[in-house]
């Protein structure tokens, strides 16, 4: 299902962007309130609640034993779900995973497979056989815009949540989480770049692009999505942006 | 017989009087008894009793004055997205006020998808169709502005007893508004800083529309808003 | 996998310390998503549920509209990590069932001919199960339609029943419902007392059934009372000062 938005919603956010205003009275660089709340599900080995606004994402982390992939024998696996349900938002219908979630669940897994964050060769139990599988699953439960950054904070807060394990006999003393990469979000409008779009920005935004980077600035993932383009200098913007509203975030992860 | 009074906050199958008083708003009767069909202000005004909804979405009365956007277009008309389970029918000669030749006039040059426009709900029949007129004066496609959705249960504490907090929201803020009873709300200015505070003043509104002496601290957190703008 | 414990009751109290006819620790919220029109989180034991109300709206596909009254829609789900085994997302015939049951305990109160050719759609999601997550999505779902606007005669209020040990217990935790002989989750309607959603798997004799009936009306007008307090709460707040 496709939002409708009203050509006077439209004009009034671009022409705010014109003037390098938003209609939150936020300054393009500035995300909306953010908050991380981790351990509060019992039933996973770590979890995190995010909220970025009025959007919320809950993380998830099950790790079971499973069997390795035949060109790893040794390594752990990881698998990154997402779910957009109908509770979440009007435009999410019930169904297998549509493209919004395959896309929001594979850049997620992106930023935490590319950038090494967990040591995957440390979750290996009998070579060729048993090995750790790192199960994240995203739920998103409400949404008002910018899910991707709420679920990939979500997800690495809940992996730094991940105490030490005790499976069937098996001990995980320490879960080999090393690394806290953060996905950045900015929407183009009417040329402007503005961090962490509102559903509303997003709904009318030309493009936008998600840039995951590790604690020492290098980028480990990227994403350009929307319908309109994207110049190399705005690009290279973005990255400067990124950077630092990453630092920020990454703040938020202990 | 009451068993709620007055300005109670009263929740959906709360018994709240007994015996033979005309029943209004979210209140039904079994026998004798009468019940709170949602969570309401309790209103008693003799032997009226009328339980106010605090939420609950738009249902398209006869009369109402309601803020629309074009969703789908048909042949002769528009289809309107009235912000309720009731979509809204705009037939061209109920907004050019005139009869239009098919044949001869296209209607694309009155109005195209995402519009948004101003009317006045002309008729309801028992299947919830709505018929739009929006060839009246004020009404009619709407430019500019900001557009705001709020609770379409609050709307009448937007506009106030006699138009009171609608007058302080304007003339405070030196803004102008426009209400839909449908819960969206258009606000212009000059001055943004302004409009951002009436946004604001009209989330207010919503959030406190049951308690008293809003209307004062509605035109006090306005002038502070000016205050600070200076 | 746990061993069966010895025995479910112990001098009188239970594996968590309760008495059999106590309920577990129970907290409710009103209004705690945005874009829902209506939405309540509950949690019941070490149960943690969301629900959320969209409606009425309009109903798509159009050869599902009635002409004279709106649809009631439920869908029930729980979260992959709610559960000790990762489950995998998606419906399963289990969801799909309870899904059916809580419908139908919500279809004597809601005023659906109020709203005809509409569609009300209530979300109830499993974010951490322990035993009794249908009873905490219907009280969770009463709360949000409540929240949503939507008229009703009643809130709906649930609790499951069971027998462990031989003993008629209220608000069955997950050891109960795993070693325990009998779970029968009930819904009712506070006012009038009557029975919307009633299921039973295991064995009770009929004047164990019946001790069990009284001792979940007790719970589920307890279970109420909280229901009542978080709608009201929610309207209660003090406007800010300046």
């Amino acid at each position: 299902m496709y939002e409708l938005v009203s050509t006077v919603k439209r004009d009034y956010i671009v022409d705010l962007a014109r003037q390098g205003k938003r209609t939150d009275a936020r300054a393009l660089d500035q995300y909306r309130e953010v908050s991380v709340e981790t351990g509060l599900i019992e039933s996973a080995q770590g979890s995190a609640l995010v909220k970025i606004g009025n959007t919320q994402v809950l993380a998830g982390v099950k790790i079971e034993k499973g069997e390795p992939f035949p060109d790893t024998p040794s390594s752990g696996v990881l698998m990154v779900n997402a779910e957009l349900r109908p509770i979440a938002s009007p435009t999410f219908e019930l169904g297998p995973p549509d493209e919004n979630s395959i896309e929001l669940a594979r850049v997620v897994d992106r930023g935490i497979r590319e950038s090494e964050a967990i040591d995957l060769d440390k979750l290996g139990i009998t070579p060729g056989e048993e090995v750790w599988m790192v199960y994240i699953d995203l739920h998103a439960l409400d949404h008002d815009g910018n899910l991707i950054d709420a679920a990939s904070l979500a997800a690495v807060a809940a992996l730094w949540n991940v105490k030490k394990l005790q499976v069937e006999g098996w001990t995980l003393e320490e879960f080999p989480v090393v690394k806290k990469p953060v996905a950045v979000t900015i929407a183009k409008i009417d040329g402007k770049l503005m961090v962490d779009p509102s559903l509303d920005e997003q709904n009318v935004m030309d493009a936008r692009l998600t840039i995951t980077t590790t604690e020492d600035d290098s980028i480990c993932a990227m994403q350009k999505g929307g319908i309109g383009y994207l110049t190399v200098e705005e690009i290279k913007t973005a990255y400067e942006l990124a950077r630092a509203k990453a630092a920020e975030l990454r703040k938020h992860l202990g | 017989m009451l068993y709620a009074q007055n300005r109670e906050i009263v929740i959906p199958g709360q018994l709240i009087a007994e015996g033979s008083h005309s029943i209004y708003g979210g209140a039904f009767k079994e026998g004798n008894r009468i019940y709170s069909s949602v969570i309401g202000l309790m209103n008693v005004r003799g032997q009226d009793i009328r339980v106010v909804p605090l939420g609950g979405r738009y249902v398209p009365r006869q009369g109402d004055v309601v803020i629309g956007v074009v969703m789908d277009s048909h042949h002769s008309g528009w289809i309107l997205d009235l912000n309720s389970p009731y979509v809204g029918n705009l037939f061209v000669s109920d907004l050019a006020g005139r009869k239009v030749d098919l044949d001869k006039e296209d209607i694309n040059q009155f109005l195209s998808m995402g519009d948004v426009v101003m009317a006045e709900i002309r008729d309801v029949d028992e299947r919830m169709r709505v018929l739009l007129d929006a060839a009246g004066p004020g009404m009619g496609k709407i430019r500019g502005g900001k557009m705001v959705e709020i609770s379409s249960a609050k709307v009448p504490r937007v506009i106030g007893k006699k138009g009171s907090m609608a007058t302080v929201l304007q003339s405070t803020s030196g803004c102008k508004i426009k209400v839909g009873q449908n819960g969206r709300i258009m606000v212009w200015g000059d001055d943004q800083r302004m409009v951002n505070a009436v946004v604001e003043a009209l989330l207010m509104i919503e959030r406190e529309a049951h308690t008293s002496g809003l209307t004062d601290r509605v035109k006090q957190f306005l002038e502070k808003m000016k205050l600070e703008g200076k | 996998m746990m061993e069966k414990p010895e025995k479910l009751i112990v001098d009188g109290k239970r594996l968590d310390g309760r008495s059999p006819d106590e309920l577990r620790p129970l907290k409710i919220e009103a209004g705690v998503l945005k874009r829902a029109d209506g939405s309540a989180y509950v949690e019941m034991g070490k149960n943690k549920v969301l629900a959320a109300v969209y409606g009425p709206r309009e109903l798509h596909p159009r050869h599902l509209q009635q002409p004279d009254t709106a649809i009631l829609r439920c869908r029930y789900n729980m979260a992959p990590f709610s559960v000790d085994e990762r489950k995998r997302p998606g419906p399963d015939r289990r969801s799909v069932e309870i899904s059916k049951v809580i419908r139908e305990a919500f279809e004597p109160v809601v005023f659906t001919k109020l709203y005809p050719r509409s569609g009300i759609d209530v979300f109830i999601e499993v974010l951490q199960a322990d035993a009794g997550t249908r009873t905490a999505g219907i009280n969770a779902a009463a709360v949000a339609l409540a929240d949503a606007g939507v008229p009703m005669r009643d809130l709906v209020s649930s609790v499951a029943v069971g027998k462990v040990d031989d003993t008629i217990v209220l608000d069955l935790m997950k050891d109960e419902d795993n070693y325990g002989t009998t779970d029968m989750p009930i819904a009712m309607l506070p006012r009038k007392k009557v029975i919307t959603l009633l299921q039973m798997d295991g064995h009770f004799t009929p004047e164990e059934f019946e001790r069990a009936i009284e001792l979940a009306m007790k719970g589920c007008e307890q279970i109420y009372e909280v229901q009542k307090q978080a709608l009201k709460a929610k309207y209660s707040t003090k406007p800010e000062e300046e």
